[in-house]
C-alpha cells in the first residue's frame, strides 16, 4: 500500500499544519478494524473493553518513547491542543497569579488566559521580533515574584519561527515559575526529549504532526505540577468515591475516551517511531528550503517569517502583491487544485508582530508525504497568479 | 515460605492504565499473570484486577517495584471464594 493511498488524488494538500493529510500508512485501517469492535476502554472487564483499554495504552507508550519520558502515566489524553492547552492554563493558575506569555501565541493559548485574567490573573505578553522569534532574555525578566506561569509556543503557526524554549523552560524553573509548552507545531515534525525540554507541561495535537486522527490530543504533566482537573466526572477507577481520582491518567481524563481515534495514534506513532522526527524534519526542511528560494524570485510574492531552515518548522506564509490572502487561497485551489489556508490562522497577535494584520496571509504547510513534484507545481500556480495580477 | 503453586493471589491497581502498565511489566519479567475482573467483594476501583500465582508473589514484587508500581492491596483466594487481604 502506497503511503499516498488515503489522499484524495486531485488536490495538492498544502495545509498539514491545520491537520495532517494524508495521514500514516495504517492508520484508517486501525481506525475501521477499533471502531467496528470498541468496547468503552476502562469500564468494563469484558474482552471488547479490554481491548479498548489497550489501544489506549499503546498509544499512551508510544507517546512517553516519542517524547522521551520514563512514565506514560503522565501523557492525558484530549481531543485535540486546545483541550490540553486549556486544562494546563484552567488547572495551573489561581486568582491573582501572573502569567508571561508571548505576542507569537495562538488563540488556544490567548484566549483561555483572557479569561484568567477576567478572574483576577495578570498577563505580561512578551512581543517577539519581525521575524516572529521572541527573545528568550525578555521572556525571562517579565517573571516576577508571583509569576505562576510561563505560556509559550514551541513554533508559530503562521511564520513558523521556531521559538528558544529550551532557554526559557529551564529559566523559568529556575526562576519558581510553572512552563506550558505549545507544542501544536513541532510535534512530530521537531524532534523533543523531555528528558532534555523540562518542560512542566506540554500540549499537542495527535491530529497535525503526529499524523493521527481528528479528535486525538494530550497533555503531558511532569509529576508534581499540580493540576486541578478541569474535567470531573467517571474514571472507571474508584467509583466508591465522589472525589475525582488524584493519580494519573484518571486525574485529567474523565469520560469515555476515544479508543478509536487513538488506536489510530497508536499506529502513526509506531511508523513515527520507525521513520524518526529528525528524518522527516530533514524532508520537510528540503521542501521549505524548495519553497523559500522559489517564491523568492517570484515578483510580487513577499516570503514572511525566518526564511531560514534552521529556524523554521514546515510552514510558511506569503502574500502576493495586492492580492486578498483569501482570493491567492480561492485562485490556487480552483485554477490548480492547491489546498492551502488563508487569512489569521487563529493568532492575531503573530500577524501584528509580523505586520500584516488584519489581511492575515496565505499559509503553506508541507507534510511528510509532500512531493517534491507537487512543491513545483505551487511554484508554477504561483508565477501564473502573481503574473496575473493586473 | 513456598506456597504450593495453585494458590492464588489477586493483585488490585488504582487504575486500568497501572493494571495495563503492570501486566506490561510482568510478562517481561516471566511472571505468569491473567487479567481478571476484580472481584466485587475486594473493591469496586477500576474493573480490572491481576492475577498471579501466589508462589510467583516474591518475583512479582521485584518486578513491580522496579517500576514503582506496586498494587494497592493484595488478597489470597480462600476455599469458598473468599479473599484474605495479605501484605505484597
Ligand atoms: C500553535 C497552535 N496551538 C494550538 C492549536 C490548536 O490545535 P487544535 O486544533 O488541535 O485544538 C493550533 C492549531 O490549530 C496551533 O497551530
Amino acid at each position: 500500500m502506497s503511503p499516498r493511498s488515503t489522499t484524495p488524488r486531485d488536490f495538492v494538500y498544502l495545509d498539514n499544519a491545520a491537520t495532517s493529510l494524508p495521514k500514516a500508512v495504517g492508520v484508517a485501517d486501525a481506525v475501521r478494524a477499533a471502531l467496528l469492535r470498541a468496547g468503552n476502554p476502562g469500564r468494563s472487564a469484558h474482552v471488547l473493553s479490554i481491548r479498548s483499554a489497550r489501544d489506549l495504552f499503546a498509544a499512551r507508550e508510544r507517546l512517553a518513547g516519542f517524547f522521551g519520558s520514563a512514565d506514560s502515566s503522565r501523557f492525558v489524553f484530549t481531543e485535540n491542543a486546545t483541550t490540553a492547552l486549556n486544562i494546563a492554563i484552567k488547572g495551573i493558575l489561581r486568582p491573582g497569579d501572573h502569567v508571561v506569555t508571548t505576542s507569537v501565541e495562538h488563540n488556544s493559548v490567548m484566549r483561555p488566559l483572557r479569561r484568567m485574567e477576567e478572574g483576577g490573573c495578570r498577563i505580561t505578553v512578551v512581543p517577539a521580533g519581525r521575524d516572529g522569534v521572541v527573545d528568550a532574555k525578555a521572556v525571562l525578566s517579565a517573571i516576577r515574584k508571583d509569576t505562576r506561569l510561563v505560556a509559550v509556543v514551541h513554533a508559530s503557526n503562521v511564520s513558523g519561527a521556531i521559538q528558544p524554549v529550551g532557554e526559557i523552560v529551564r529559566g523559568a524553573r529556575r526562576l519558581g515559575a510553572f512552563t506550558l509548552v505549545d507544542a501544536a507545531q513541532t510535534a512530530g515534525g521537531l524532534p523533543i526529549h523531555l528528558g532534555d525540554l523540562p518542560a512542566d507541561m506540554l500540549a499537542a495535537p495527535g491530529h497535525k504532526g503526529l499524523l493521527g486522527p481528528q479528535g486525538t490530543g494530550f497533555l503531558y504533566v511532569r509529576e508534581g505540577v499540580p493540576l486541578a482537573p478541569l474535567i470531573e466526572g467517571g474514571t472507571g477507577s474508584r467509583s466508591e468515591e465522589d472525589h475525582q481520582p488524584d493519580f494519573y491518567p484518571d486525574a485529567l481524563e474523565s469520560g469515555t475516551q476515544n479508543s478509536v481515534g487513538l488506536a489510530g495514534l497508536a499506529v502513526s506513532l509506531s511508523w513515527l517511531l520507525r521513520k524518526g522526527a529528525d528524518n522527516i524534519r530533514k524532508k520537510e526542511m528540503g521542501l521549505i528550503a524548495e519553497l523559500i528560494e522559489g517564491m523568492e524570485r517570484i515578483r510580487g510574492v513577499t516570503v514572511f517569517g525566518p526564511k531560514d531552515t534552521a529556524k523554521c518548522v514546515s510552514v510558511l506564509s506569503f502574500l502576493v502583491e495586492g492580492m486578498d490572502p483569501a482570493e491567492t487561497g480561492r485562485r490556487l485551489e480552483k485554477g490548480f487544485g492547491i489546498l492551502v489556508r488563508a487569512g489569521l490562522h487563529c493568532s492575531p497577535n503573530s500577524h501584528r508582530t509580523l505586520g500584516t494584520f488584519p489581511e492575515g496571509t496565505v499559509r503553506l504547510s508541507p507534510g511528510p508525504f509532500t512531493t517534491r513534484k507537487e512543491i513545483a507545481l505551487l511554484l508554477r500556480a504561483l508565477r501564473k497568479i502573481s503574473a496575473s495580477r493586473r | 515460605m513456598s506456597r504450593p503453586s495453585s494458590e492464588e493471589m489477586v493483585l488490585i491497581f488504582r487504575g486500568t492504565h497501572q493494571v495495563m502498565s503492570a501486566e506490561k511489566h510482568l510478562k517481561k519479567g516471566g511472571v505468569a499473570m491473567r487479567l481478571i475482573p476484580v472481584p466485587r467483594r475486594l473493591t469496586s476501583d477500576c474493573g480490572l484486577a491481576i492475577r498471579i500465582p501466589a508462589g510467583l508473589q516474591a518475583k512479582a514484587r521485584k518486578v513491580l517495584s522496579a517500576v514503582k508500581l506496586l498494587p494497592k492491596s493484595a488478597h489470597r483466594l480462600l476455599n469458598q471464594g473468599e479473599y484474605e487481604t495479605v501484605p505484597f
